[in-house]
């Protein structure tokens, strides 16, 4: 059980949660209005995700997968239900009490690597601890790189860099943080086969090493195969 | 201080990837010109003041009939004032059997405190400019006593009893001001002379000037230590008090070029607004990543605002510097059209322009900067979730309040403040309803357009809110550029009107009137236009509805000064040209005892039609009611009188005649004959003056032109920033476009097409807003009479479809010439 003390800053609303579930969702929904009417994107999820556990969400484009990871990282707010993390409900938090718990619980790799191209290899691992304010951010960056394979390329900007390498990056930084919880929203996607097999040893590596929760998205059925657990979603439900 | 590093290195990096290089251009742009418009105009109206005080000889004059205390000496050595003596008296001049009044002028060794004195030695020499007077022992001449008095350089002169060596002939000399003892020719000796000479003797009409010269702090603790010491006979003189003619050309003047500057500022600021807006937009992503990290939204703010403030910090320093460069190129390359001396930049001027750039970046940038606090966290997955804009409020309230308080400061006048907030905004508001509704016009006439013209026009009418801020910015350079000219051609055909090239020069005072028709025959032989001939009596204002008028009058003020001395009264039974009514009526029919009293000493003296009014004349004693007020430009260099009265209220008392002419130089030698055949006359000679203010003229318009050329660099930046704002979405639809197979010169038209009509109606918008400014300005503020211009109209439209088409077309010649290929990968 991952027991981080956090301080989101606002009451928080206890939910009643088993020890070791990370994610606890309940009668999640999400609809958006439309000149025809109100279209539901999720109906009625209920989820239990338990602490190091890997998770695979499945399904067609339009089916609900990256509304599914948006909400359950806070980077989105549902139109029913509750969503609970360790226990803390953060549909209950403002967007800034949402920010603080991503920043201590949550770490992210995405499709399009999301790295920013103004800063270095290192530069853009460092974030995450430097918003945290670590005063290690540096060694700890440099550390990681060295993990993933980029000792050579540390002072590299992402456009000097290969599709791979960047998601390797984007791989150092969602890890350096030791998140409890890593979102991964289509990882391999953007890359070709070769890479984006040595990429996802990588991040069941590292997911091992760390024992980070692991929730990804992905149409890649070899990847789902990977994860202990398949969920699959279908019109926004879950079959 | 990590966050302040991470800050630091984003700034670092987004510059160097040239980020933020439209930002920083517009910002350094906007510094560099304030503050080299501040230190310019600074420097300037230092040197115009300090020319100003030429007409002084110094910057503070005390006149007094006698001399002054010694503690007034030893208070203005103590506050560090130099200081010089002048003392003037008439004396009449008697050599080789003939006689000359002349005015003497004994001077000190300090004198002149202020500007210069230039003389020659012979006919045809260069005039040599000395700053100080003549020698003990020597006097200097003007050149028509030489004539008159059958004298030549070398020979001596007796003053008096002092008998001195004519070393030079005078030609300028600085405070050779309108007064009695300017009438007559001038006789320039030192002071060290003056007692040999025995004219002055205890109860000699004698003026003593007392001149001083320091830094303004001191001469305004000089002049408020004075002024509870003065006793009535004596006078404190500085430009605004003294020569109300100057101090009103150059208030003018300042307040003209502060409202350039203030354009500038405002151009500089839609540059910067339009650069942070691409930038806050450009970082969209980068910020819902760090949002996604978990951070806050105030930690971004913090983010970002540092990056600015360093930014800002950075750019007002540069732009500090360059101004200060810049103003110094400017007074390199003026060096010969400007005086000898120029004042030297002052400190505050620069601190000026470092607080404009950080006050500018605030109203201009902070807007577009409060986005990114709204960027969601949920962008990383979803790209097309943008932020709310900002509040309109929040975006022009800061703009105009920063505007407003930098109008106020240059203007310190909350009335033409208002003015010119007021029409500024009701006109953009106007305009921006108009080119809206213009623009669905267009719109909807899109279907009916060929292919170029269809997506030139689509260009504009696609996000009509930005091209309409696009058009309304343009406007606004035009507008600056447009009010530039007409104000500056304007005021300074006003000016030049007031003051045209035979204008009167010399002014000729006590003709007997038995002389009159003499007189008058002997200026048409010699080919003179003269002015009418105004009887003069003088007098002094007693009473007021039987109250002394010493109760009535303040220390200082005009009334003061109009009550201290005798004025001129005159008569006629028409009212003068260039006077107008502002109260009561004029006299139609011959009715004696009306007077009609001038509008500001009526002001002063609180008098209102239908008072009573007492006047001394010699010994007698003369009532008269007030029949009316009359307004008049006393900078006409034309006789004009405080009080006319009605044809037959002065028959009693004893009269002179006045008049004035054009002289030109080589018709000067003629006084000399005048003086001769009617000794009576005194001969004003006004056309020194009248050179000076002419010169002051010419360096103003010089440096309101120079102001123009900052407005016009201003603007540029406007236009770059707004092709670079669109330029993304432009390249990708280029992108697009060209894929599917369009040819470059189908873009190029379209180009040509969009940023043309967006430069004509910009045009047409900026002559309707200058004509609307100026209306107001002329008819609310200045008291000018306005008149629309035609060629305008004509004018500026072409030159802003000609200079934002070509302008923007440059600057979007990426959109035809990066790959497609690339640019459709990079998305």
């Amino acid at each position: 059980m991952i027991t981080k003390n956090i301080n989101l800053g606002i009451m928080q609303t206890q939910v009643k949660h088993p020890e070791n579930h990370v994610i606890a969702t309940k009668n999640l929904g999400k609809s958006v209005e439309t000149s025809e009417g109100k279209l539901h994107i999720l109906s009625s999820i209920d989820l239990i995700i338990k602490s190091g556990e890997s998770i695979a969400i499945i399904g067609e484009s339009g089916s609900g997968k990256s509304t599914l990871i948006s909400l359950l990282a806070g980077l989105d707010t549902p139109s029913s239900g509750t969503i609970a993390i360790n226990g803390k409900a953060i549909t209950a938090m403002d967007e800034d009490g949402r920010a603080a718990m991503r920043n201590e619980l949550i770490g992210f790799v995405f499709q399009s690597f999301q790295l920013l191209p103004g800063l270095t290899a290192v530069e853009n691992v460092m974030l995450p601890l430097e918003l945290r304010g670590d005063k290690d951010a540096k060694a700890k960056a440099v550390a990681l790189l060295g993990r993933v394979g980029l000792a050579q390329r540390l002072t590299h900007t992402p456009k000097q860099l290969s599709g791979g390498e960047q998601q390797r990056v984007a791989l150092a930084r969602a890890f350096v943080a030791q998140p409890a919880i890593l979102f991964a929203d289509e990882p391999t996607g953007n890359l070709d086969s070769k890479t984006g097999a040595k990429i996802t040893d990588l991040l069941f590596e590292l997911n091992l090493e760390h024992h980070t929760t692991l929730i990804l998205v992905t149409h890649d059925a070899s990847l789902a195969a990977r994860c202990q657990r398949t969920l699959q979603l279908d019109a926004g439900r879950l079959l | 201080m990590s966050r302040f590093n991470l800050a630091l290195r984003l700034l670092w990096r987004d510059s160097r990837s040239g980020e933020l290089t439209i930002l920083l251009a517009a910002l350094i742009i906007a510094v560099t010109s304030s503050t080299a418009i501040a230190l310019f105009s600074d420097r300037l109206q230092r040197t115009m003041n300090e020319q100003t005080a030429e007409f002084l000889a110094a910057d503070l004059v005390v006149a007094s009939p006698r001399p002054v205390p010694t503690e007034w000496l030893a208070k203005a050595m103590e506050l560090q004032l130099a200081s010089a003596r002048t003392v003037e008296f008439s004396s009449v001049l008697i050599e080789h059997d003939e006689m000359l009044l002349a005015s003497v002028k004994a001077v000190s060794s300090g004198y002149p405190l202020r500007g210069h004195l230039k003389t020659v030695t012979t006919d045809f020499a260069q005039e040599t400019v000395s700053y100080q007077g003549p020698d003990a022992g020597t006097v200097w001449l003007e050149k028509r006593i030489l004539a008159a008095l059958k004298l030549k350089l070398g020979d001596t002169l007796t003053v008096g009893e002092k008998a001195l060596t004519i070393s030079r002939i005078l030609t300028y000399e600085p405070d050779k001001q309108g007064d009695f003892f300017s009438f007559s020719p001038r006789v320039l000796i030192h002071e060290a002379d003056l007692q040999a000479t025995r004219i002055v003797q205890p109860g000699s009409h004698v003026h003593y000037f007392f001149q001083f010269k320091g830094d303004a702090v001191a001469l305004d603790t000089f002049k408020s230590w004075l002024k509870p010491r003065l006793n009535p006979s004596q006078r404190v003189l500085d430009i605004h008090e003294d020569r109300p003619e100057l101090g009103s050309a150059l208030t003018r003047a300042e307040r003209y070029m502060g409202l350039s500057s203030i354009m500038v500022v405002l151009i500089a600021g839609v540059a910067i607004a339009m650069a942070a807006r691409r930038y806050s937009e450009r970082h969209f992503n980068a910020t819902a990543l760090l949002r996604c990290l978990g951070c806050k939204q105030q930690e971004i703010l913090w983010l970002y605002g540092s990056q600015f403030l360093v930014l800002g910090l950075a750019a007002s320093a540069l732009g500090c510097a360059l101004g200060w460069l810049a103003q110094a190129g400017l007074f390199y390359v003026l060096r010969d059209l400007l005086p000898p001396h120029v004042a030297a930049a002052h400190i505050s001027a620069v601190w000026f322009g470092f607080v404009i750039g950080l006050a500018v970046l605030l109203g201009f940038a902070l807007p577009p900067l409060l986005r990114l606090k709204h960027v969601s966290p949920l962008r990383v997955l979803r790209r097309e979730l943008a932020p709310l804009p900002s509040s309109a409020w929040l975006v022009y309230g800061l703009a105009i309040a920063i505007i407003g308080v930098l109008v106020w400061n240059y203007t310190d006048d909350l009335k033409l403040t208002g003015t010119i907030l007021g029409v500024g905004l009701l006109a953009l508001l106007v305009l921006g309803v108009l080119v809206y509704a213009l623009l669905q016009v267009l719109r909807r006439a899109l279907p009916s357009l060929r292919l170029s013209w269809r997506l030139g026009v689509q260009g504009l009418v696609r996000d009509s809110r930005a091209s309409v801020s696009q058009m309304l910015a343009f406007s606004l350079t035009l507008v600056a550029m447009v009010l530039s000219f007409a104000v500056r051609t304007e005021l300074v055909d006003n000016w030049q009107q007031q003051l045209p090239d035979n204008a009167p020069n010399h002014f000729v005072l006590n003709i007997v009137p038995d002389q009159q028709v003499a007189f008058k025959q002997e200026l048409q032989q010699q080919h003179i236009a003269g002015s009418a001939f105004f009887p003069v009596v003088r007098g002094r204002l007693v009473e007021i509805n039987q109250t002394p008028v010493q109760k009535i009058v303040s220390k200082d003020s005009q009334g003061e000064r109009a009550t201290q001395r005798e004025l001129s009264l005159t008569w006629t039974q028409q009212l003068p040209d260039e006077n107008k009514l502002v109260a009561g009526a004029w006299w139609q029919t011959a009715q004696k005892g009306l007077v009609s009293v001038e509008q500001k000493l009526a002001e002063n003296l609180n008098i209102k039609v239908g008072d009573r009014l007492r006047f001394t004349v010699g010994s007698e004693q003369l009532e008269a009611t007030v029949a009316n007020i009359r307004a008049l430009r006393w900078d006409t260099m034309k006789p004009n009188f405080y009080m006319i009265f009605s044809p037959g209220t002065l028959d009693a008392y004893p009269s002179t005649l006045l008049t004035s002419f054009y002289l030109s130089k080589d018709q000067k030698i003629l006084l000399n004959s005048l003086a001769k055949r009617y000794p009576s006359i005194t001969i004003l000679e006004v056309d020194a003056i009248l050179l000076q203010i002419k010169t002051l003229l010419a360096q103003l318009t010089l440096a309101i032109n120079y102001l123009l050329y900052f407005a016009l660099m201003a603007g540029f930046t406007v236009l770059f920033a707004a092709v670079y704002a669109s330029l993304d979405s432009r390249i990708y639809e280029g992108a697009v476009l060209r894929t599917l197979g369009a040819k470059r010169s189908l873009l190029n038209v379209s180009h040509i097409i969009e940023f043309g009509v967006l430069g004509l109606i910009s045009g047409v918008l900026a002559v309707a807003m200058s004509e609307a400014i100026t209306y107001a300005l002329y008819t609310r503020v200045m008291n000018m009479a306005f008149h629309p211009s035609f060629y305008l109209w004509a004018i500026v439209p072409v030159i802003g479809a000609v200079f934002v088409g070509a302008v923007g077309c440059w600057g979007v010649r990426d959109v035809l010439n990066k790959s497609p290929l690339r640019v459709l990968r990079d998305g």
